[in-house]
């Protein structure tokens, strides 16, 4: 029963897909939500005078959307060599 | 001279069903889209159909590939290739008259079983290779996504809770556009491929290529990408409302992780080699972002009617394959029976287009529930 499963299925394959999806998955919409925070945030602290405060904010902004561009790019290439 | 004509058949129904494929998967790229109007209806099909053109011209490696493991890819004729997609388009048009989001690869891999089933009987169908290649998958990526999608929505929340909701949303939507044109981009490179392989296989048993060096013909990329591409233009509007506004009643952010969370399972199960629908995909994706927020937020009653069609795509487009493929077979296996088959469906769609009941369109999908 074992053997005929293991036939069937690439388990090795599927393992891989769950923790590849789950971490990318999770981790795009996570860091997203800190481009956002990030940006939102900067606006909320310029429009206060608070310019370190918004720098840093912009920075994290800056690093989460660049992170962001790089799953995409990197997601095409996927797309490209599969 | 018979086989030339049936070989223009074949492949005017392959770019058919290449246009349905296109018409009922818009839905998983824009419903979330417009359901939380990060874009108008008309301009994410727009986007939606540029991106699956473009994608169509990324990789040519899947259509190589298409049906093996299968079928016995040498008993396949092209009466087969043309029964299996007919019941393939059949099985198509049904969902997409219910508003059921279904994989039209399951139903392109159910007609083309049905008809070799038909055809050839059971010897020259893998049933191990379709429960590990659709049966398996079909079961695990709904389930994959649901859960990506729901840990992502309630991270998400978390982060964001002490935003203004007006810049955050806005924020979301913006994200939306970027992850509804990778999963689009995603789709045209991974749909508009099954097409090509099916031409290029009836091209193969014509005897127009040579099987020892496969190649497909820019040709067959530049028409395959055309059809899903003005499929996807045309927009399948029921399977839109059903997917963006019956199962869940969605935010930006919901909308944002539904898009990402189903990008994100399809790239990772190309990544792998893993073969998923990505019909399955963005649906359990859209409910897992539901839910994330609150169980009772899911309209359960969809969900179920939504598994049922997916439990039916394989026999029920298999049938339709094999009835297909015997009428073909009962007028003598050469033109005609497709030549009248091809007849009686461009009938048919005729008499539907002039008896159209309350038509859904982009109006209705952009209005909230």
């Amino acid at each position: 029963m074992r053997a005929l499963a293991s036939a069937i299925i690439d388990g090795h394959a599927l393992l891989e897909l769950i923790y590849v999806a789950a971490v990318a998955g999770v981790g795009f919409c996570v860091v997203y939500a800190l481009g956002v925070i990030g940006i939102t945030r900067s606006q909320e602290r310029r429009r206060a005078r608070r310019t370190g405060a918004a720098a840093l904010y912009a920075g994290l902004a800056l690093v989460a959307l660049a992170a962001c561009a790089w799953a995409v790019v990197t997601g095409v290439e996927i797309m490209a060599t599969k | 001279m018979t086989g030339d004509i049936l070989l223009v058949l074949v492949i005017a129904t392959a770019l058919g069903f290449d246009f349905t494929n296109g018409f009922h998967d818009t839905a998983n790229v824009v419903a979330t889209s417009i359901s939380t109007r990060a874009l108008s209806p008309r301009l994410a099909v727009a986007l939606a159909a540029a991106m699956n053109f473009a994608g169509a011209f990324i990789s040519l490696k899947v259509a190589a590939t298409i049906g093996s493991g299968i079928v016995a890819a040498g008993a396949v004729t092209m009466q087969i290739v043309f029964a299996g997609l007919v019941g393939a388009i059949a099985w198509n048009v049904a969902t997409w008259y219910f508003g059921l989001p279904s994989s039209s690869s399951h139903a392109l891999i159910g007609g083309v079983v049905g008809a070799m089933l038909a055809a050839h009987g059971t010897a020259a169908v893998d049933f191990a290779g379709l429960v590990g290649k659709v049966v398996i998958p079909a079961l695990i990526s709904p389930l994959l996504a649901f859960l990506v999608a729901a840990a992502a929505i309630v991270l998400t929340y978390r982060l964001v809770a002490r935003l203004r909701p007006g810049p955050a949303a806005r924020g979301f939507r913006a994200g939306q556009v970027l992850s509804g044109g990778m999963l689009a981009l995603a789709h045209g490179t991974n749909d508009a491929q099954k097409t090509m392989g099916v031409i290029t296989l009836a091209l193969i048993a014509h005897g127009s290529i040579d099987a020892n060096h496969f190649s497909v013909p820019p040709w067959v990329v530049a028409s395959a990408a055309s059809a899903i591409a003005l499929g996807t233009y045309a927009g399948g509007w029921r399977i839109i409302r059903t997917l963006g506004s019956r199962i869940i009643r969605m935010d930006a952010a919901q909308g944002f992780t539904a898009q990402s969370a189903g990008a994100a399972v399809v790239l990772a199960a190309s990544h792998v080699g893993f073969p998923l629908s990505t019909t399955h995909v963005m649906a359990g994706g859209v409910m897992g972002a539901g839910a994330g927020k609150r169980i009772s937020a899911v309209r359960w009653g969809v969900a179920g009617n939504m598994a049922i069609a997916w439990v039916l795509t394989l026999p029920a487009a298999a049938a339709a394959g094999a009835a297909v493929y015997g009428v073909t077979h009962i007028f003598g296996g050469g033109l005609l029976g497709p030549a009248l088959i091809t007849g009686a469906a461009l009938a048919g769609a005729l008499a539907g287009a002039l008896r159209r009941g309350r038509a859904i369109d982009p109006r209705s999908v952009g209005a909230r529930p």
